[in-house]
């Protein structure tokens, strides 16, 4: 089933979570086109892994819709559900799987053919070089290799939205470049990306929509371009967010 | 630097002092308290011979300094408010750190009800009028034992902390914690010989070993000095004293080790084929074999499960009473479905994979019943047949074809409910330390869990006492079938109405409260504050005030008439071990006494029924609404 062209990949409109009595997520709107790279920035605590969990159906929101090509994440997460994969930050996964077995279960868990799953877990271990750990429980890989199995499981169901949390967060030069190559080819294909992060280059080499979150609401957005401004990202990351450059003089005592 | 310790530990006990964790260390001091005044009593009072209160005092301090060796493996973690690694950077010797720590772990409520607990020694001393010498000496064996005991429970539970990281450690762990609490249930065995040991004295072998331990060398001080044998006096003072310093080396050694050493990463692990794994429901069911088999915790539980179910019935055995054996398999599946609810609380946050995929919640949990039944069922059913032929009570096959199926599939129903409805969160897997002490056990849940598990095979018994010879085996099978699928059913819907709410709870420890619907709300009236009871999680804030009394009521009330009126008196009269007590059954003529019995029964059953089905009418209700305002616009 294809989604339908009208609707955008991912929409957020007026998305709220208070926990206790902060407001993390504060009325988010956010529109990420379909087959773009989108980058969503801000600094910790901004909300980013809330609003995201909240689009993909983890966590429930106070308020507010997230649709996914049109289909109400919340109303029908069953559709919704199958056009999306999402690789969280700092979740558990069944953690006393090998990496192959882990791609089987999930694969089997989603109704799809053994001989099916087989030939797609196979390619995504060998292009992950994950293919070397096949007897390694997933609860004794290194982050990066947490990352490249998590983002594994998010691709075997051919999705056509990926959403990441931190995708590259903690993972070496090597294994970033091959999860880069492959969310780059993922999109050229037609697929979608949403990843957050607060590395301002990645952000700018990789993606081109960018939309930055600050306090629980969005406080820029649109093409790489046009939030940039003629300046580079992280110049006006920090001017839209208010942080400001400790002064000269400021913790003298280090350099005695 | 202990000082410096002491002030930081008393800083997190003070910020600690919240809410729950408050109630449970106040209910814990108080608790701590009333078996500390319980060894004063005892040690106080008069008793027909002079070395009673010595040997009781005995026993009761070696039980009390068993507590705090065994006590921490068995009820999770031991006292880690202050973590050595969070000292690891500084520039300490694990001496001095060890030193420092020690410093801290006399600071806590344990270590001063315990210092209440010893101080009976003054007391037995006063009372047995040796002097004032013999009680100075009392005074300082308080505080020496005091030591040995804290010092000697941070040493065996960094011991077992150790060996807990190995499949042979954590069996030998499991062995030891099943042989205790096997051994307190079937304390009844004992209580004859306790009953004649208080007329007439403990046998001299029984008084010989009390003192023998440690926890009885103050006793001897005490007694040697009130009979003017110095020399005694400072060999047992000695002694403590020597012990003491012996654990606090023992101590810091594995402290160093614990600070530098980090457990073998990448083990190879033998991969099964798995081939029958075909669809979503077999794929769940492997999984969770590869978890049952591969998981340190799970394995833990599985070997205690099996060595209470052996200990508890062969322990009588000890006064000619093979009873039990026959139902060693029964009572194994009982203890596996006990310790094996909270699945989705010990696989942590990994619940969002299962949510990320459409519909997966019910396969899900049949696929984790069928595994259940898979591991649990083999050896319930080995250890039946074994036990039956070992025992020659081919008589009883009615009772265990009915019993055990309905006890299998009870289990199998229980566990996936309970795991979804009362999880107990849990660090995640790959954060954990290796060391099974981490996660303590819940033993709410694990009371729950057994009498729940043990009531699902309510019909089969009475279809045995009650029908024909045909009825219980077929109610305990076709009966349990049908009770394992309508338990898994309501586990699974309730898992794919409230998983976000579920991975909330799993990933912050912090059970979410939903909002109460606006609707509920009456403005007209002015209203004040009303004392929290729980109500919006029961879903009872919409009932109203009639049929929530009566929810509560019923539900509390049901298990009178059901269980102490009604299965008590029932079990009393087909053993034929009757007591009539209040059971008010057995105080009427025999002709009436069954009669009333499933009257009880019934009464009770239509209580639970009844304040059941209004209960969860008004939970899905609230539910329903709670949700309807959240995805509102």
């Amino acid at each position: 089933m294809g989604p339908s062209s009208r609707y955008a990949a991912l929409r957020l409109a007026a998305l709220t979570k208070t926990f206790g009595r902060k407001m993390v997520v504060d009325h988010i709107d956010l529109e990420v086109p379909r087959g773009s790279f989108f980058g969503l920035v801000g600094p910790n605590g901004a909300g980013k892994t809330t609003s995201l969990s909240m689009a993909v159906g983890l966590l429930r929101p106070d308020g507010g819709r997230a649709e996914i090509f049109g289909l109400d994440a919340w109303a029908d997460p069953a559709r919704a559900k199958k056009l999306i994969g999402v690789l969280p930050d700092g979740l558990s996964m069944p953690e006393r799987l090998t990496g192959r077995e882990l791609l089987r279960f999930t694969g089997l868990l989603r109704g799809m053919e053994l001989k099916e799953v087989e030939r797609r877990a196979g390619e995504l271990l060998e292009v992950l070089e994950l293919d070397e750990a096949e007897r390694t429980l997933v609860m004794e890989y290194s982050t990066g290799m947490r990352k490249k199995i998590g983002l594994a499981t998010a691709l075997l169901h051919a999705p056509r939205l990926l959403v990441l949390d931190e995708p590259l967060e903690a993972v070496d030069p090597v294994s970033a470049a091959s999860i880069k190559v492959i969310l780059q080819r993922f999109v050229g294909s037609g697929g979608s990306v949403v990843f957050s992060s607060h590395v301002m280059a990645l952000v700018e080499q990789l993606c081109d929509h960018v939309a930055v979150i600050a306090s629980g609401r969005v406080v820029a957005s649109g093409t790489l371009e046009a939030v940039r401004a003629g300046r580079s990202l992280e110049e006006r990351f920090v001017s839209l967010v208010g942080g400001q450059v400790p002064e000269v003089g400021e913790l003298a005592w280090l350099s005695s | 630097m202990a000082v410096l310790l002491i002030q930081m530990k008393l800083a997190v006990l003070r910020h600690s002092m919240t809410g729950r964790r408050a109630a449970q260390m106040v209910t814990g001091a108080l608790t701590g308290l009333a078996l500390a005044g319980g060894l004063i009593v005892l040690a106080g009072r008069d008793y027909p011979l002079a070395s009673l209160p010595f040997d009781l005092l005995g026993v009761g301090f070696a039980l009390w300094t068993a507590g705090w060796l065994l006590g921490p493996t068995l009820f999770g973690g031991g006292d880690e408010t202050l973590r050595p690694e969070h000292f690891s950077l500084l520039s300490f010797t694990p001496r001095r750190l060890a030193a420092g720590l020690a410093g801290a772990a006399f600071v806590g409520v344990a270590p001063l009800v315990t210092l209440v607990a010893f101080s009976a020694l003054v007391v037995v001393a006063v009372k047995a009028g040796v002097g004032a010498a013999a009680t100075a000496v009392g005074v300082l064996a308080v505080v020496l034992q005091l030591v040995v005991c804290v010092l000697a429970s941070r040493l065996v539970t960094a011991v077992l902390g150790q060996v807990m990281r190995s499949k042979v450690g954590a069996a030998l762990a499991a062995l030891v914690s099943a042989a205790i609490l096997a051994g307190l249930h079937s304390s009844w065995v004992l209580s004859p010989l306790v009953q004649a040991a208080l007329r007439t004295g403990f046998p001299a072998p029984f008084s010989a070993c009390v003192v023998a331990l440690p926890s009885g060398w103050g006793l001897v001080a005490v007694r040697a000095a009130g009979q003017g044998q110095w020399p005694t006096v400072a060999v047992a003072l000695a002694g403590l004293a020597a012990l003491g310093v012996m654990c606090w080396y023992g101590w810091a050694a594995l402290l160093k080790r614990r600070l530098t050493t980090r457990r073998p990463s990448g083990r190879p692990v033998r991969v099964a084929s798995g081939g029958w794994a075909k669809g979503p429901m077999t794929a769940v069911a492997a999984r969770e074999l590869r978890t049952w088999s591969r998981d340190l915790l799970r394995f833990h539980y599985l070997v205690f499960a099996l060595c209470y179910a052996l200990a508890f019935c062969l322990l009588p055995l000890a006064i000619d009473a093979p009873i039990f054996l026959p139902w060693t398999g029964a009572v194994f599946a009982l203890w596996v479905a006990a310790i094996s609810a909270n699945l989705y609380g010990e696989d942590g946050t990994e619940l969002w994979c299962k949510m990320m995929v459409p519909g997966a919640a019910r396969h899900d949990v049949r696929g984790r019943q069928l595994a259940w039944l898979l591991v649990t069922a083999p050896p319930t059913l080995v250890l039946t047949a074994a036990m039956v032929v070992f025992t020659g009570e081919f008589g009883l096959w009615p009772w265990l074809a009915a019993l055990v199926p309905a006890l299998l599939s009870g289990g199998a129903g229980v566990t996936v409910l309970m795991s979804v409805l009362r999880p107990v969160p849990m660090t995640d897997p790959h954060r954990r330390g290796g060391n099974l002490l981490e996660n303590g056990t819940d033993f709410a849940q694990v009371l729950l869990v057994l009498i729940l598990t043990a009531a699902t095979a309510a019909p089969a018994y009475f279809a045995v006492r009650l029908g024909p010879v045909w009825a219980g085996p077929v109610m305990g099978l076709a009966g349990g079938a049908a009770m394992a699928w309508l338990l898994g059913r309501l586990a699974a819907t309730r898992l794919e109405s409230s998983a976000p709410e579920l991975l909330l709870h799993l990933r912050t420890g912090v059970s979410p409260k939903r909002r109460r619907p606006a609707a509920a709300l009456d403005l007209a009236r002015p209203h004040l504050p009303k004392p929290d009871l729980g109500l919006d999680k029961l879903g009872l804030d919409l009932a109203p005030t009639g049929r929530r009394a009566y929810v509560i009521a019923s539900l509390t009330l049901c298990w009178v008439p059901l269980v102490a009126q009604g299965i008590v008196p029932a079990l009393m009269l087909t053993t034929g071990h009757v007591t009539p007590s209040w059971l008010l059954a057995l105080h009427l003529p025999q002709h009436l006494q069954w009669p009333t019995i499933i009257a009880m029964i019934a009464l009770g059953l239509v209580l639970l029924t009844t304040g059941l089905g209004i209960g969860l009418y008004y939970l899905a209700r609230s539910r329903r609404d709670g949700i309807k305002l959240d995805d509102g616009p």
